[in-house]
């Protein structure tokens, strides 16, 4: 009893103390702030959207979301990377509303690539945005009491850190920390970069040299240009930083990975010598493997996004032509109405698609989420270059980098020339642009493009299937029979299977089932005004549809006796759940 | 991955004893017979080490037996599969037999190759052969909707006449679409309707329709079969293949042992599909696509050389050997996502038995029952028996066929000869090892300390060090050369060496300028080829 009643106690002290922090907050972002439209002034959890995040900080925001926010976030690890760090899944929803398995649900995911990090941000963005803005509007707080999602800011935690913390160029690395032997000589990682001037970036080295083709760009000396045909140079360029440290007369060739995890995926696998990149098997990469496991268990997923950098595209499969057949017309009027909805509000994105925009790609993650799952899902690359001076001067466009270096940012993305002593090379000059900059945004830009990108996957989300019972008939036949027309309707774009889904049988099908009635016979029906039915004989009061189009309908009907109170529930695995009485 | 290495308790005393087993034995082994005789050859004292790789779905072990002398790691391997196809029960006791050959009767063979043999890759499906209700059983203990209509193996097998044993059940009916076979009316056999046959049997696997979805034994109450599971030409979404390919603990652990074994140059597996008797065909348009799907012009005449050299060796006449593999196989995969050289033969099949006209039968199991026949084996057919069932009430249903098995293991007593040549072909591809030797050196003292050597790295073997599919596969390591002399020191030639490349009986001339005295070591070669050694006096 006396515990009992310290831990009563406890509580209401906690609960006023809470209600006094609340007030007072409230009172001091009065005081101070004035709210800017689409933006949460006064959020719970506090997240600086200019810079980024270490797995560190993650963690104590992801933790601090589902302290602050019960009821609508919890986070859980679904399994651990190569070098054993935990692999987090936010899921937002409201919880009071349903359970989150039996809501039609969305997947989003950043960071599989190791340098491409941005998108760690925007999924932690979604996830904050979502649970600051429930309640406080309309349509948030709907979505979350139809929708769940999950959200997984990194799935390659080990090279996200290691990319942040450790010597890299923008590129690198792109795979996670599994150390493979890339020059076949029987050694793994035995010639990775080497960070000669200590600054935590891999940049170029060059070197002065009769025979070079450069020179110095004599209006601007960070610039390396080259020189006309019959001109002499001055520069030539050696790679990025680097020494040969195990002899064999090459320079940074075996370094950390190798593999690609955005090869490892299940749908039209292949081997290395087709794929350069692909390990093994399919989730042969074990972060990818703890998020196929979660996706197999978790059936309501409907919509996927995946982020990767860079060149602003909004991309769906297939990755390979010799997969053209499998995204049918059906299912590309879907992904095509949400992505030029897209278009329109994420300016400098293109919708396109990866094997003829991109480039070809077998086992690639959006290509196993529909084609092995009929989830519709998109992989974003963001950051474009469109968004320094809304000009479309394309990727890795030395020019407008310099002139963003010059008058953005002052200085902070280039390491300038400066002379050294290599063991190999003799005196050469190392600089050039950071690991930070051109594929990744600059603080200034994230937050909106974050923004543009969450509305993005709010969007998708909402267009996952909403299934209602939207009338039953019933007409008595007499002798005691009645005859009962329920229709069911989807009243979002996403069908309940895509035709992806449809074809292989992925996901079972819908259940429509009566209880409460003698049922005599039971059908789908195909044309209700000429009286098309197809019968299920077996087990007709539960009656198996095969599929719910997006803004579409079915109608189901069943011959029953008795039970003048019957009830109809609609269990749809990617549609949610409905029911109706009587 | 957990490791668990068995060592054995008895010595050499056990080895003899296990042999005399093996010889009295009347049938098949079972799962434990088959884990007692790995047991046996393995262990302290003996060149075979046995481990665990995993556990199946109905925790069953899957054993490596890694077989060799010295520095294993370091030498040209062969892996030898068993138990592909869990029906396949030869198979396994082919693996064994060789495994047990090689420690008691082959131990020189072992100073220049290591083995791994896998003896059993479906230990869960291979059970159903000793089990009270036999069939030909593929899948493993997984939980699988192979119908995937959302009910969970309700449509398996259902042993309708009480015999134990899962056969054939036939429907007289006008709509049936099968006839008894002219020359052997107890051989069902589809109707050719374009000649104008009409048919007068419905032919199932006995089985019942639970879901009275009109299909008889859809959804059998078994896993994913090994050999539908690997990732070349994986038929997803098919019955017994998954969702995914390498789904399976047994492929995955198989696959994760494989990728650190870099010294398998070579595969030999017992299962239904046949490179053997006769190679792979070359089909210059799939080679050179790029999703490849066939094997490559000059892998395909190595293919021929060794299917020479299995013909020489293994007695018996190619007959009915159409399978070169099949979706989702392991044997394709060694070769087409692997890059290893891969050979399969079933060990059996049965021979060709010419009738009395001297034609061979066209039907397989007409030609099996005559040759049944011919050999006294009376006991390989269940006579058509009615029976009620209760998914055609008032019609006649009648269960009988081959019984399970027969076609693709032969009689126990069998299996020696074919084992033993089986071992003799197995010992000769290890001596076709690709093998790194050293010719031809030179030294020339070029005066001040400096001295150039020149040696020929010579591949005495008829097999390349990489096949066409090895060079093109980062999963073979290069050939390495390494001298060892510091980089200032050696006034010319490479310190490190990588070579993608040597032919059969090809030689490729290095050369070094060195400076100082004493002497130097060379060393040339691969895991999957050996290494060869050379100490140069300056």
């Amino acid at each position: 009893m006396k515990i009992k009643n310290w831990i009563y106690t406890a509580a209401l002290g906690a609960a006023i103390s809470f209600a006094g922090i609340n007030t007072a907050s409230a009172q001091v972002a009065q005081d101070r702030y004035f709210r800017a439209i689409g933006t949460p002034h006064n959020p719970k959890v506090q997240v600086s959207w200019n810079r980024y995040h270490t797995n560190l900080a993650l963690e104590e925001i992801m933790r601090d979301m589902a302290k602050k926010h019960p009821n609508l976030v919890r986070l859980e690890s679904i399994g651990k990377s190569y070098q054993g760090n935990d692999i987090w899944v936010l899921t937002v929803t409201d919880f009071n509303t349903g359970r989150p398995e039996d809501k039609p649900a969305m997947w989003i995911d950043g960071n599989i690539h190791s340098n491409e990090i941005q998108g760690t941000e925007f999924t932690l963005y979604t996830a904050w945005y979502l649970s600051e803005m429930y309640g406080d509007l309309d349509f948030i707080t709907e979505l979350l009491k139809d929708k769940t999602f999950y959200i997984a800011p990194t799935i390659n935690p080990d090279a996200h850190d290691y990319f942040i913390k450790e010597a890299n160029t923008q590129n690198s690395p792109r795979s996670g920390m599994i150390v493979l032997d890339n020059d076949g000589d029987g050694l793994a990682g035995e010639d990775p970069f080497n960070d000669l001037n200590e600054d935590g970036h891999i940049t170029m080295m060059i070197r002065k040299s009769p025979t070079g083709r450069y020179i110095k760009d004599k209006m601007d000396p960070r610039k390396l240009i080259p020189v006309a045909a019959d001109q002499q140079g001055e520069y030539e360029m050696l790679g990025y930083e680097g020494y040969d440290m195990d002899g064999d007369g090459q320079v940074n060739e075996d370094g950390i990975g190798y593999y690609d995890p955005n090869r490892d995926w299940a749908w039209n696998w292949q081997p290395d010598y087709i794929q350069r990149g692909a390990w093994k098997y399919p989730f042969s990469v074990p972060e990818n493997r703890a998020v196929m496991e979660f996706v197999m268990k978790h059936p309501n997923i409907a919509a996927a996004q995946s982020y990767h950098n860079y060149g602003g595209m909004i991309l769906r499969g297939p990755g390979a032509e010799e997969d053209l057949g499998t995204y049918n017309a059906t299912d590309i009027r879907v992904y095509d109405a949400i992505a030029k909805k897209g278009e329109e509000f994420m300016p400098g994105y293109r919708y396109l698609v990866v094997y003829k925009d991109l480039y070809s790609v077998f086992g690639g993650q959006l290509d196993w989420f529909y084609g092995g799952r009929g989830i519709f899902t998109y992989s974003n690359e963001l950051m474009t270059s469109y968004l320094y001076f809304h000009q479309n001067a394309g990727r890795g466009n030395q020019d407008e980098q310099m002139k963003v270096d010059t008058y953005l940012t002052f200085g902070d993305a280039f390491v300038n020339w400066e002379g050294y002593d290599h063991p190999q090379y003799g005196r050469i000059e190392i600089g050039g642009f950071k690991k930070n900059f051109g594929r990744l945004h600059p603080g200034f830009l994230m937050e909106q493009d974050a923004h543009r990108n969450s509305a993005f996957t709010i969007l998708h989300a909402y267009h996952t299937p909403k299934l209602s019972i939207s009338e039953v008939k019933e007409i008595d036949l007499g002798g005691g029979l009645r005859e009962i027309t329920a229709t069911i309707y989807n009243e979002r774009l996403i069908p309940t299977h895509s035709s992806q889904d449809i074809k292989y049988k992925i996901e079972r099908p819908n259940y429509v089932s009566i209880s409460g009635a003698n049922v005599v016979a039971g059908f789908v029906v195909e044309n209700e005004d000429f009286n098309k039915l197809h019968e299920q004989k077996i087990n007709p009061e539960k009656l198996e549809v095969e599929n719910v189009s997006g803004m579409g309908a079915v109608k189901v009907r069943w011959i029953i006796t008795g039970g003048r109170n019957y009830s109809i529930s609609v269990d749809s695995a990617k549609g949610g759940k409905a029911s109706w009485e009587k | 991955m957990k490791k668990m290495y068995l060592s054995l308790v008895a010595g050499a005393g056990m080895l003899f004893s296990v042999q005399s087993t093996s010889l009295a034995q009347g049938d098949y082994p079972t799962l434990s017979q088959v884990t007692q005789r790995l047991q046996a050859i393995s262990g302290s004292g003996s060149t075979a080490q046995l481990t665990s790789l995993t556990k199946t779905e109905g925790g069953k072990d899957i054993w490596v037996l890694k077989i060799g002398k010295g520095d294993l790691d370091n030498k040209p391997a062969i892996a030898v599969v068993g138990g592909a196809e869990g029906f396949h029960v030869l198979s396994v006791e082919l693996a064994l037999q060789v495994a047990e050959r090689l420690v008691k009767e082959h131990s020189q063979t072992l100073d220049n190759t290591t083995f791994y043999v896998f003896p059993n890759m479906s230990p869960d499906a291979y059970e159903q052969y000793h089990a009270t209700l036999r069939y030909e059983r593929r899948g493993n203990a997984s939980n699988v909707d192979h119908d995937r209509d959302g009910r969970l193996s309700e449509d398996g097998y259902e042993d309708l006449n009480k015999d134990g044993l899962i056969t054939l059940m036939r429907v007289e009916s006008p709509m049936g679409d099968f006839m008894p076979l002219e020359a052997d009316q107890r051989i069902m056999v589809k109707a050719d309707r374009s000649k104008g046959d009409k048919g007068n049997f419905m032919v199932y696997p006995e089985s019942r329709d639970n879901d009275k979805d009109g299909r008889f034994g859809e959804d059998l109450k078994e896993g994913i079969a090994f050999n539908r599971n690997m990732t070349y030409k994986f038929p997803i979404f098919t019955p017994m293949a998954g969702n995914f390919a390498v789904s399976e603990k047994e492929n995955r652990a198989l696959l994760d042992y494989l990728f650190d074994q870099w010294n398998v140059f070579a595969f030999v597996t017992f299962s239904p599909a046949n490179n053997l008797s006769a190679p792979l065909k070359y089909n210059a348009q799939d080679a050179k696509k790029r999703i490849v799907t066939s094997m490559l012009e000059k892998d395909v005449a190595i293919n021929s050389m060794i299917s020479g050299i299995y013909n020489k060796t293994v007695t018996q006449t190619a007959f009915n050997q159409t399978n070169q593999g099949t979706d989702g196989d392991f044997f394709q995969w060694a070769y087409f996502h692997f890059a290893r050289l891969s050979f399969g033969t079933p060990g059996w099949w049965v021979p060709e038995v010419k009738g009395e006209d001297g034609k061979s039968n066209t039907n397989a199991e007409a030609n099996f029952l005559a040759w049944a026949a011919e050999q006294g084996i009376n006991d390989v057919f269940v006579p058509w028996t009615s029976i009620e069932h209760p998914d055609f009430p008032g019609q006649k249903v009648e269960v009988g066929g081959i019984k399970p098995f027969v076609m693709h293991n032969p009689p126990y007593a069998m299996v020696n000869d074919i084992a033993k040549e089986h071992t003799d072909f197995i010992i000769q591809l290890a001596e076709m090892a690709p093998k790194m030797e050293f010719q031809n050196l030179k030294t020339e003292k070029l005066g001040n300390g400096l001295t150039r050597i020149t040696v020929d790295l010579f591949n005495n073997s008829p097999l390349p060090t990489h096949s066409e599919m090895g060079v093109k596969s980062r999963w073979l390591q290069k050939v390495r050369v390494d001298i060892n002399k510091e980089a200032k020191d050696l006034i010319s030639g490479d310190k490190i060496k990588l070579i993608d490349k040597l032919e059969a009986y090809e030689n490729i001339t290095l050369s070094w300028i060195v400076k100082g005295s004493g002497s130097v070591d060379i060393k040339a070669g691969a895991a999957h080829t050996g290494n060869a050694t050379l100490n140069v006096k300056l």
